[in-house]
């Protein structure tokens, strides 16, 4: 039963990442085409008209960006799963946690190739990869934990609320601008900054930052910190989903 | 082991959500079931439209669990064959019988191991390893078909599947189909063709507006369905 899930799961993730290589005429390309160009979008408004950032800010942005977009594809894309699958679950007895993580794993897929390109910009705008890369796999899975989290609770509300889809989108684009992704938090008054000390995203940003940059180790404890609380919640949402299973297939069309 | 109850529904009811809006109601698309399914036997669901012939069969797969009444169930697998279950336009035929096949409850290693067959049987040639949005509607339900077919499950469900693809292909699936159930697997069909379920059934439920009304042997409950027929025409 166990190796059967195992097996649907894999080869549903390779049929995603499959299927949406032959959906577009340049195919593959489109997965670092299309963050390339968002980067590039970004670099252009913050860095080249605002002037937002000092010398480092192009890999300050990039890295920003390419932490962010995978967390927000993996909550996005992992919390429609269950609603956008609901035909396929009125006919079919399948662990509906399958299809939530079939996209998370397709975007971490994916992730993977961006990150290749942030490495060559990274090496080009002169921070080639130094010892403290060693610490790279510990923060991407605090990272994965979390949009996994994120995603799983997600996944078990949004089938009974569709309408909350648009509001998530708007929540994440705060959260986006409000963890330094584009740009640094320094000017934000005091009691503001003690708040964001408590924002995950903020954390994992800066702690990738920190290694492919500065060649600085992350603070492990923070990162302990951020990775068992989205355990927790990754948790609470696996349970939740397998708890309204029942439920799900019978939700009106 | 024969005449083992397998499946068995006490007073099954089920209800869905009316509406997606806050505060709709429910219906109950199953108001009150009850069967009895013993191993190696072809029981046959009947009723109009609406009856909830569907709904029963989704019960029986352990897909909708009941709102009110009980459902007992033996260490059988039950699978409802659903064709074209998880098909993916973009991907080829020999990817999508790959990622149907598992959905379906079979290994990996299973489908893999019958892809020649899947083949040989849906009649795609070389249009198997091509993705199935170039392929025609017949030829995808002939592809969904010869995957569905290999599922070897304890309880088998049916629904309305018998004929699929044009004449030829129909003549053959249904042929394989009844092939399969008279190979002794236990079998729950839904059908509208009273020729089909006179063929491979043996014992009938009727059911009508989500009731049982009858449970029995084929001849006796076709006969009282066939008055009850009658005389709401006579009515009308």
């Amino acid at each position: 039963m166990r190796q059967h899930v195992i097996e649907l799961i894999l080869f549903s993730t390779y049929a995603e990442l499959r299927a949406e290589r032959a959906r577009n005429y340049l195919g593959i390309i489109w997965w670092v085409l299309e963050p390339a160009m968002m980067m590039g979008a970004f670099w252009l408004v913050f860095d080249v008209i605002l002037k937002t950032g000092g010398p480092d800010n192009l890999a300050f942005l990039l890295t920003g960006l390419t932490m962010w977009q995978w967390m927000k594809s993996c909550i996005t894309h992992g919390g429609y799963a269950i609603w956008s699958n609901l035909n396929l679950i009125r006919q079919a007895r399948l662990p509906l946690i399958v299809f939530p993580l079939v996209q998370m794993l397709a975007d971490t897929v994916k992730f993977f190739f961006i990150f290749l390109l942030l490495v060559v910009i990274l090496w080009l705008l002169g921070h080639p990869p130094n010892k403290a890369w060693a610490a790279l796999p510990v923060i991407f899975v605090a990272i994965f934990l979390f949009a996994a989290g994120g995603g799983f609770i997600l996944a078990a509300i949004v089938p009974f609320v569709p309408d909350v889809r648009f509001v998530i989108e708007q929540v994440l684009t705060v959260v986006m601008f409000l963890s330094g992704v584009v740009f640094a938090l320094t000017n934000m008054p005091e009691h503001v900054h003690a708040v964001m000390q408590w924002n995950p995203v903020a954390g994992l940003v800066d702690a990738t930052r920190g290694v492919v940059m500065y060649g600085r180790w992350p603070d492990w404890t923070a990162l302990a910190k951020v990775a068992g609380v989205s355990a927790l919640v990754l948790a609470l949402g696996v349970a939740m989903i397998v708890r309204l299973t029942p439920r799900y297939p019978k939700l009106a069309a | 082991m024969s005449g083992e109850t397998l499946i068995e529904l006490e007073h099954v009811g089920v209800a869905f959500s009316a509406t997606r809006s806050v505060g709709g109601g429910h219906y109950w698309a199953l108001e009150d079931v009850s069967l009895r399914l013993k191993r190696g036997e072809r029981l046959g669901v009947i009723g109009r439209n609406g009856a909830g012939k569907s709904t029963l069969l989704r019960v029986l797969a352990g897909i909708l669990e009941p709102d009110r009444g009980r459902v007992r169930r033996g260490p059988v697998s039950c699978q409802l064959l659903s064709l074209a279950l998880g098909f993916m336009p973009y991907l080829t035929g020999r990817d999508n019988a790959v990622l149907s096949g598992l959905m379906l409850g079979l290994r990996q290693r299973e489908i893999v191991r019958r892809l020649p067959a899947i083949r040989e049987f849906s009649e795609l040639g070389d249009f198997f390893d091509e993705p199935i949005q170039s392929y025609s509607s017949g030829m995808v339900m002939r592809l969904a078909f010869s995957v569905a077919i290999q599922v070897e499950p304890d309880v088998m469900l049916i629904d309305e599947v018998l004929a699929v693809g044009d004449a030829e292909f129909q003549e053959k699936s249904g042929t394989a189909l009844r092939e399969r159930m008279r190979q002794g697997h236990t079998v729950v069909l839904v059908s509208h063709s009273e020729k089909e379920v006179t063929a491979l059934c043996d014992r009938l439920l009727w059911i009508e507006h989500g009731r049982s009304v009858m449970e029995g042997d084929r001849d006796s409950v076709y006969e009282a369905y066939h008055q009850q027929l009658h005389l709401g025409e006579a009515a009308t």
